[in-house]
């Protein structure tokens, strides 16, 4: 029943001095039907336990998606202890009630002690939590760690506080430019918002953008060049401007999404638009529900019309980061996610996600993940074997990756 | 049995070729690895709770190789998953529950049944109570900071000064003042809880009333002229502030509070992974319910107060139906027929979506002085 490791057969004795390159394709080998057993078991014991099964289910959910990604032939391993993302979480509910019952109560110095430390600590929990998953990854035998250390974490993520600053000046210097306010016919002061206002308010935006993308490419790039397999350290190839283009083609796509939608429901609606302002007058309390109705409409339209530019970005920056990545001179990594295919497929996955209430999510998420997966191709030069490992310490940090998982940054994708 | 399997010791890529060998032992299966390149060393032995078990995904198919973490030793990589957990059933190895579900419908069939009583009878039964006992340690010095902040907030909103002639206000509030003097014993929720009641008045609103946790109760002048145009007379509005009263002593705020937060973090965590419209839907849908539950309990408490200070309940009903029929003239106006059919055909759903019970059940109760979901008094 035992077969030699199919990486083995590339290093025989006479090609040392020039090892042989081989492309191992990575696979998922998983199914929706599957992983739906896996998901509505979770749901089902979260439900009777109230919620306390979370980290339970977090720990079968990432061990299902990891023993079913195969990397050159061995699939990967979530080794995470049970005990410390338990403790995490129990830390995150305390954390919650706290902060739940500081707003509640109306304790403003509380709350914003809350924010104040959420945000300075913020740093800190993103880098606990990278190591945390990190270190709980195994692959033949080794794990990955994400070696920074706090200081860098910190340098990296200057743009938060840049950020700040972008702002302080721009409330200053709004306050500064606006002129005296007019006394308007009812006796109320009407503020006036002229042009260097507007311009003001518009570099503090473009700059905040930039600082976003740059704390992306500041992050992405320090968890691949300080992440290790074994002892080798990762290799990063993109820089800051491969970023800011993405982020400029997302910009564009997403406008011609709108101008699509946009054009589809006027020609669509204009009719009902011109029937429902003639009757305006009679409507009196129910003009007033529409609108807010429409208002609510108008944010899952948003939320809609910006899922294919929110596929678009994600396809495009997995394939720059993919393609290249690599492992120090072993191994590299080559992307070949077609953007389009991706952007169709999260559509698709959208609709039928709102159509079924919810419950074509696991089915969703295994497609995605698929897609991104057997798009990935490994090539290693040498052998598979060749790695060397060492014994390092699970860290600690179950708080920071359960904080992680609460502010959205999810453990498979 | 023996299953071949490759070990990597955590040092390095290679694999090591081994036997693993599977024998029942404390707590479950323990397993031992013998290495096929040395045979003379002593095999790696390690009990139960020394290894991560991999969870089996699938009866049938099978997934192509698992991994079985030996945490500081390494992994261990089985191409023979089939001998593997016909070895592992063999040493006496158990399923979880959730593996158990994972595999058979029959258990995942039987768990649902049993989540799906559970959680009617938790959020029926079980959150109520815990948020009555919860309150009982809730400070009403902290209960009057609230009602104090949340008054100014509304001051400065929604509400204005009345414009009730200051001896009409006096003669309600002396009614007012000998009705809360009035609450027996027999009626206090919380023993020991004796907030200051104190009536407000206010405009601005339409006809309402409202408590406010640790005593103090609003009234609005619409209200007042509601009763006045529909020639009620003030045993009506003793009745309205009776029903307050009853929300301050169950002490329905605080309560709420509670229980709102124990379905925000319960259903959102239980039903938050399937979408947000589902567990918004049900933290909402059961909110709604437990506030309707709320009304009736004040309402029993107004029922039981004033037959203890032998007032008439009629005018009270009167003055509730009175409201409604002219709250829904209003709002028809901009309504045609075919919508309002709509409405009553969906009755049952839209009691569902309301906060208060059934305005002609409710006044109904009222005039006849006592309701079937009421505590008897003795």
């Amino acid at each position: 029943m035992y077969q030699p490791d199919p990486g083995g057969r590339s290093a025989p004795a006479f090609v040392q001095s020039a090892p042989q390159i081989t492309a191992h394709p990575l696979r998922f080998t998983g199914s929706g039907g599957e992983y739906f057993r896996v998901w509505i078991v979770n749901v089902l014991l979260g439900i009777v336990t109230l919620g306390f099964y979370t980290p339970w289910a977090r720990r079968r959910t990432a061990q299902y998606f990891y023993g079913h990604t195969m990397v050159a032939d061995s699939p990967l391993e979530f080794t995470a202890p049970q005990g410390k993302m338990v403790k995490g979480f129990v830390m995150l509910v305390l954390l919650t009630l706290a902060y739940q019952i500081a707003v509640r109560t109306g304790q403003d110095t509380a709350v914003s002690l809350f924010l104040l430390g959420g945000a300075l600590l913020a740093p800190l929990i993103w880098g606990s939590a990278m190591r945390f998953r990190l270190s709980a990854t195994r692959w033949r035998g080794l794990r990955l760690q994400f070696t920074a250390g706090w200081g860098e974490v910190y340098k990296a993520s200057w743009p938060v506080f840049a950020i700040a600053l972008v702002w302080i000046v721009a409330v200053l210097g709004l306050q500064a430019l606006a002129p005296e306010p007019l006394p308007s016919a009812s006796g109320r002061k009407i503020p006036q918002v002229t042009a260097p206002m507007w311009a003001l308010a518009a570099l503090a935006v473009v700059l905040t953008v930039l600082c976003i993308i740059r704390l992306e490419y500041n992050y992405k790039s320090l968890l691949v060049l300080r992440g290790q397999v074994g002892v080798e350290p990762g290799r990063w190839k993109p820089v800051y401007m491969d970023f800011v283009k993405v982020w400029l083609a997302t910009v564009g796509f997403f406008i011609v999404c709108v101008a699509v939608v946009g054009a589809l429901l006027a020609a669509l609606l204009g009719g009902s638009f011109a029937l429902l302002a003639s009757q305006s007058r009679q409507l009196g309390l129910w003009l007033f529900v529409l609108i807010v109705a429409g208002f609510f409409l108008l944010i899952a339209l948003l939320f809609l019309i910006s899922a294919p530019a929110r596929a678009y970005r994600e396809a495009r920056m997995f394939h720059l980061m993919w393609s290249n990545i690599g492992v120090s001179h072993v191994a590299r990594f080559k992307c070949k996610l077609r953007t389009r295919g991706y952007v169709l497929l999260r559509v698709k996955n959208l609709l039928l996600t709102v159509l079924t209430l919810g419950f074509y999510r696991p089915f969703a998420r295994v497609s995605e993940y698929r897609m991104k997966v057997d798009s990935v191709t490994l090539h290693i030069k040498g052998s598979v074997d060749q790695l060397a490992g060492q014994l390092a310490r699970q860290q600690q940090g179950g708080l920071g990756d359960a904080l992680a998982d609460a502010a959205g940054l999810d453990l498979i994708g | 049995m023996l299953v071949p399997g490759r070990w990597f010791d955590g040092l390095s890529s290679k694999p090591r070729p081994v036997l693993v060998g599977l024998r029942p032992g404390p707590g479950g299966p323990a397993l031992a690895v013998h290495p096929l390149a040395q045979p003379a060393t002593p095999p790696l032995e390690l009990s139960h709770a020394q290894v991560g078990w991999p969870e089996a995904w699938n009866a049938r198919r099978p997934p192509p190789r698992v991994v079985v973490d030996l945490r500081g030793h390494g992994s261990l990589e089985i191409d023979a998953v089939a001998d593997w957990q016909a070895a592992l059933a063999a040493a006496g190895g158990r399923a979880s529950l959730a593996e158990r579900m994972q595999t058979r419908w029959g258990v995942l069939l039987a768990v649902l049944a049993v989540s799906i009583v559970g959680l009617v009878l938790f959020y029926r039964y079980g959150t109520p109570w815990m948020a009555a006992q919860l309150t009982r340690h809730v400070p009403v010095a902290w209960e009057a900071a609230i009602a104090d902040n949340a008054l100014r907030q509304m001051d400065d909103g929604m509400l204005k000064p009345s414009k009730l002639p200051p001896e009409r206000q006096a003669a309600l509030r002396a009614r007012f003042d000998a009705l809360a003097r009035q609450v027996p014993p027999a009626l206090q929720r919380y023993p020991g809880y004796a907030p200051r009641l104190t009536l407000a008045f206010r405009s601005g609103l339409g006809a309402n009333a409202f408590a406010l946790p640790g005593g103090a109760i609003v009234m609005t002048d619409a209200l007042a002229e509601e009763a006045a145009a529909h020639k009620l007379g003030d045993d009506a509005l003793v009745g309205v502030l009776a029903h307050e009263i009853g929300h301050v002593v169950h002490r329905h705020t605080t309560r709420m509070v509670v229980e709102q937060g124990v379905l925000n973090v319960g259903l959102g965590l239980a039903l938050g992974d399937v979408s947000g419209v589902v567990s918004t839907g049900s933290t909402l849908l059961t909110g709604l319910a437990y506030q309707r539950n709320h009304e009736r309990e004040a309402d029993c408490f107004a029922i039981a107060l004033m037959a203890h200070g032998q007032l008439p309940t009629q005018p009270m009903a009167d003055l509730l139906l009175a409201i409604s029929r002219d709250s829904r003239k209003e709002g028809e106006a901009g309504k045609d027929a075919k919508e309002e059919k709509a409405e009553k055909a969906h009755g049952p759903l839209w009691s569902l979506l309301s906060s208060h019970p059934d305005t002609e059940a409710r006044a109904r109760e009222l005039k006849q002085g006592h309701a079937p979901h009421c505590p008897r008094q003795p």
